[in-house]
């Protein structure tokens, strides 16, 4: 097995080439890219920078209204938000957005510059549960705004799903890293291997801070009744993770069955080609149709070479062996792998927090709980559940503390 | 294939078609040249030849682009003077090109220091066996002021040194004018009253392309310095049309021979070049992009050119459209043409919008909702502005409207 592959990013832009695809851009009137934008980066006015040769400004732009810009730029499902807006897709094709603002980040990496600044202090603190992509926004608006954060994070790293979960080819945890390091240098106080609600509690945070934000995420595996106990199962996130922390150390079999359809699914499904496993067959429920996982990442699944089966539900487990039947026709599959990887979704663990969910997320809109000092955000708010998505929850929830607080001393 | 007769006679010699290597880097030995004759160059001017004792020293490097966005050399700076081989190596040169080649138009490029240098190398290049005497009185990046530029801005010494090679060489002979000059009727008819048989126009403009934003210094560096130097390529082309169509319309220029030179990339280039009265064209920029190889479309497309527009002989499409360029004080300013907007192949990105009322007349309105433009056709004064933005073509010349208490028709005026 070799990780090459599994580590290597896919090539970016040249100076040359971003000033091709920047002049492909229609510079728009009224910009409906970054009017799709959730987290609102403003891919118009960048673009426009770039278009002008102004990197350091596109950099800023991308930066004040994004914490988390060069990891969007390589995991945003941009066919779903700006570049489905995209007014050049009526002459050709939209323009890479995402990868237009991967150059200019990488610019702003390789410039050194330091864009965000602390605000004034306030006096006012607040304390973040989970440093995921939510987690991070919010901290980084509150910072910028003066307030004082302390993140507390149950791994001994931070970023969430972005360090354990998203694999080295699509994020690199180079870039992961620095990102956190930004935030960090902004001014947050990042505190590992604490789980809050056992080895700290609420009510201390409370009384330490001026407002607490739940930011824990669907971090915990979600699995199906058929397979319990089962010893030939590991469930995506566990692998993912498992790769994610140590690729070389990953022993992988010749066949691999995949259950599962969402980006998750897809990421699983390419990861385990790209470490050479011969074999990846994944069976999903939804059908073609009605697929979860982003075009962009079905695609590059597809042309990694798994095998992609849609449609079908399992209906009986006998060891490694997993018999499925599809859901509208008269058919059945039995499938004998050396391993299985169940991708059905994630669930959030909230024990102790004092929180109430329905589905994994608040029953109702918004970040504010019944404790008028606790705050929800990310996966666990309503909405999407990508990333770019909490990094707009993540903002909007520290906007909002801003509003409730009112910033003042 | 379409085949068409792209032959030409230019001041009394016959070119098999017009296009020649311009006097520069590309042609700058045997090799070079012969290699641009087998690839279908009509004809080759060779590098300016110097007097044996002036010595080329060229420095490193020597070239710089200018480019917009991903385009590449929109325009090129050149530092390099002369021919740097010792001058019995060039005219040996030229008699084996000529050996080799005899069916084949050859140039000789000459530039002389003082009347008798000029009249000795004219003299040479006969002998060498050159069908064409080139005299470049316009490099303007020459180390001697005594050469170059400074004398081609300088009707007497023009006029001097045209005399001067007509007594060395009985060769027809034409004079390549600079463009760092305001009128280039004065020294265009200097050489003419010296014995010149016509023009090449234009040799490259002063330029400085870039600068180095943290060294404070033009681009090429050498040695922490710069030094102003020739710019050509496409972003000239409308200097040397201008400057040819100002010759061919001065009183007693009107069929004065040229050979056009400036940013010629396309046969489009090739042929508007002729339409304002050239009948040879001559290349480097475009070759140093893109190599000899480009006279295939160069050929080709003004062939297919020719046969669209019904002509048999090059020569009938020479200076066509000199006649149709007037003083602004004659233009017709009695009506406007109104921009016609098809909302089908709008896509609506605005850009008309934007440039309508940040560069011209606020006649554009905005429809939020649809994402379409519609133009006021009062405040619109028909500058089309918006249609030269306009990333999809969708907008065209519309109505033609008089203005208020013009006498005419609409309907008559060719648009």
């Amino acid at each position: 097995m070799t990780i090459e592959k599994y580590q290597q990013e896919a090539k970016g832009y040249t100076m040359t080439t971003v000033m091709a695809e920047a002049a492909r851009c229609l510079l728009c009137h009224d910009a409906p890219c970054s009017a799709a934008c959730p987290a609102h980066t403003d891919p118009a006015k960048f673009i426009r920078s770039v278009r002008f040769r102004n990197f350091k400004g596109a950099a800023e732009t991308i930066r004040e209204n994004n914490a988390l810009g060069s990891i969007c730029a390589r995991v945003c499902p941009t066919e779903k938000y700006c570049e489905l807006a995209c007014t050049r897709t009526e002459i050709d094709c939209p323009i890479n957005i995402g990868g237009i603002q991967r150059f200019v980040t990488d610019f702003e990496q390789n410039a050194n510059m330091d864009i965000l600044k602390k605000g004034p202090a306030n006096g006012l603190n607040v304390a973040i549960i989970g440093s995921g992509p939510a987690g991070l926004q919010a901290a980084a608006t509150l910072l910028t705004l003066g307030y004082g954060v302390d993140i507390y994070e149950k791994n001994e790293k931070a970023g969430g799903y972005l360090t354990y979960g998203i694999p080295e080819y699509r994020l690199p945890s180079d870039i992961v890293d620095v990102e956190i390091q930004r935030i960090s240098n902004l001014g947050a106080n990042i505190t590992y291997n604490v789980t809050v609600g056992q080895d700290i509690t609420m009510a201390a945070l409370k009384a330490d801070h001026d407002a607490v934000i739940i930011a824990a995420g669907a971090s915990v595996a979600k699995t199906l009744p058929l397979f319990a106990d089962n010893p030939y199962v590991q469930s995506a996130v566990d692998f993912l993770a498992e790769v994610k922390s140590n690729p070389a150390g990953v022993d992988l079999p010749t066949n691999v069955l995949v259950i599962g359809g969402g980006d998750v699914a897809m990421d699983v499904d390419t990861t385990l080609k790209l470490l050479d496993v011969k074999n990846v067959t994944d069976v999903v429920y939804e059908e073609f149709a009605e697929f979860k996982a982003s075009d962009k990442e079905l695609a590059g699944t597809q042309k990694q070479g798994v095998t992609i089966v849609d449609g079908y539900v399992p209906t009986a487990v006998n060891g490694n062996t997993v018999t499925f039947k599809h859901r509208q026709l008269n058919s059945e599959l039995t499938i004998e792998a050396d391993k299985i990887i169940l991708a059905v979704g994630q669930q959030a663990d909230v024990t102790n927090l004092g929180i109430e969910l329905e589905n994994n997320e608040l029953t109702h809109g918004g970040f504010h709980t019944a404790d008028p000092k606790v705050f929800v955000t990310g996966d666990l708010a309503q909405g999407d559940k990508t990333v770019v998505v909490a990094v707009q929850k993540g903002k909007q929830t520290a906007e909002e503390i801003h509003r409730v607080l009112g910033g003042q001393n | 294939m379409i085949k068409k007769d792209l032959s030409i006679d230019f001041m009394g010699v016959h070119f098999e078609n017009p296009f020649c290597l311009s006097s520069s880097p590309v042609g700058n030995c045997y090799e070079m040249c012969a290699k641009a004759y087998d690839e279908g160059w009509g004809g080759v001017v060779f590098k300016t030849i110097g007097p044996a004792d002036f010595e080329i020293d060229e420095v490193s490097p020597r070239f710089d682009e200018l480019t917009k966005e991903d385009t590449p050399f929109v325009g090129f700076k050149n530092m390099e003077q002369i021919a740097e081989h010792p001058l019995e190596e060039n005219l040996a040169d030229l008699r084996r090109l000529k050996d080799a080649y005899p069916n084949k138009v050859l140039i000789a490029s000459i530039m002389g220091t003082n009347e008798q240098t000029w009249e000795e190398l004219a003299g040479m290049v006969e002998a060498a066996g050159a069908d064409m005497i080139e005299m470049n009185l316009s490099c303007p990046q020459m180390t001697s002021h005594a050469m170059g530029s400074d004398v081609g801005t300088n009707p007497e010494l023009c006029k001097k040194y045209c005399e001067a090679v007509k007594r060395g060489s009985k060769l027809p002979m034409m004079a390549k004018m600079t463009p760092n000059i305001t009128d280039m009727v004065i020294p265009a008819k200097a050489c003419m009253a010296g014995g010149a048989d016509g023009i090449a126009a234009i040799n490259t403009v002063k330029s400085i392309a870039n600068v180095d934003l943290d060294r404070k210094i033009g681009l090429p560096i050498i040695n922490g310095k710069s030094s102003i130097s020739g710019f050509s390529g496409k972003a000239v082309k409308p200097l040397a049309l201008r400057f040819i169509q100002q010759m061919r319309d001065a009183e007693g220029l009107e069929n004065l021979p040229i050979s056009g030179i400036g940013g010629i990339e396309t046969w489009e280039d090739a042929a508007e070049f002729i339409l304002l009265g050239s009948s040879t064209l001559q290349v480097t920029t475009a070759i140093m992009q893109y190599g000899y190889r480009i006279i295939e479309d160069l050929t080709n497309g003004l062939m297919h050119y020719m046969a669209e527009q019904g002509v048999e002989h090059l020569s009938e499409l020479v200076g066509l459209a000199n006649k149709n360029m007037i003083p602004a004080e004659k233009l017709d300013r009695d009506y406007k043409v109104l921009p016609y907007i098809d909302w089908d192949k709008c896509i609506g990105c605005g850009r008309c919008l934007i440039s309508c009322f940040d560069g011209a007349h606020q006649a554009i309105t905005w429809d939020e909702a649809t994402r379409r433009p519609t133009v006021d056709p009062d405040r619109c004064v028909g500058c089309h502005l918006c249609k030269l933005v306009c990333p999809v073509d969708a907008i065209s010349a519309g109505e033609v409207v008089m203005k208020a208490g013009r006498v005419g028709t609409a309907a008559s005026k060719q648009i």
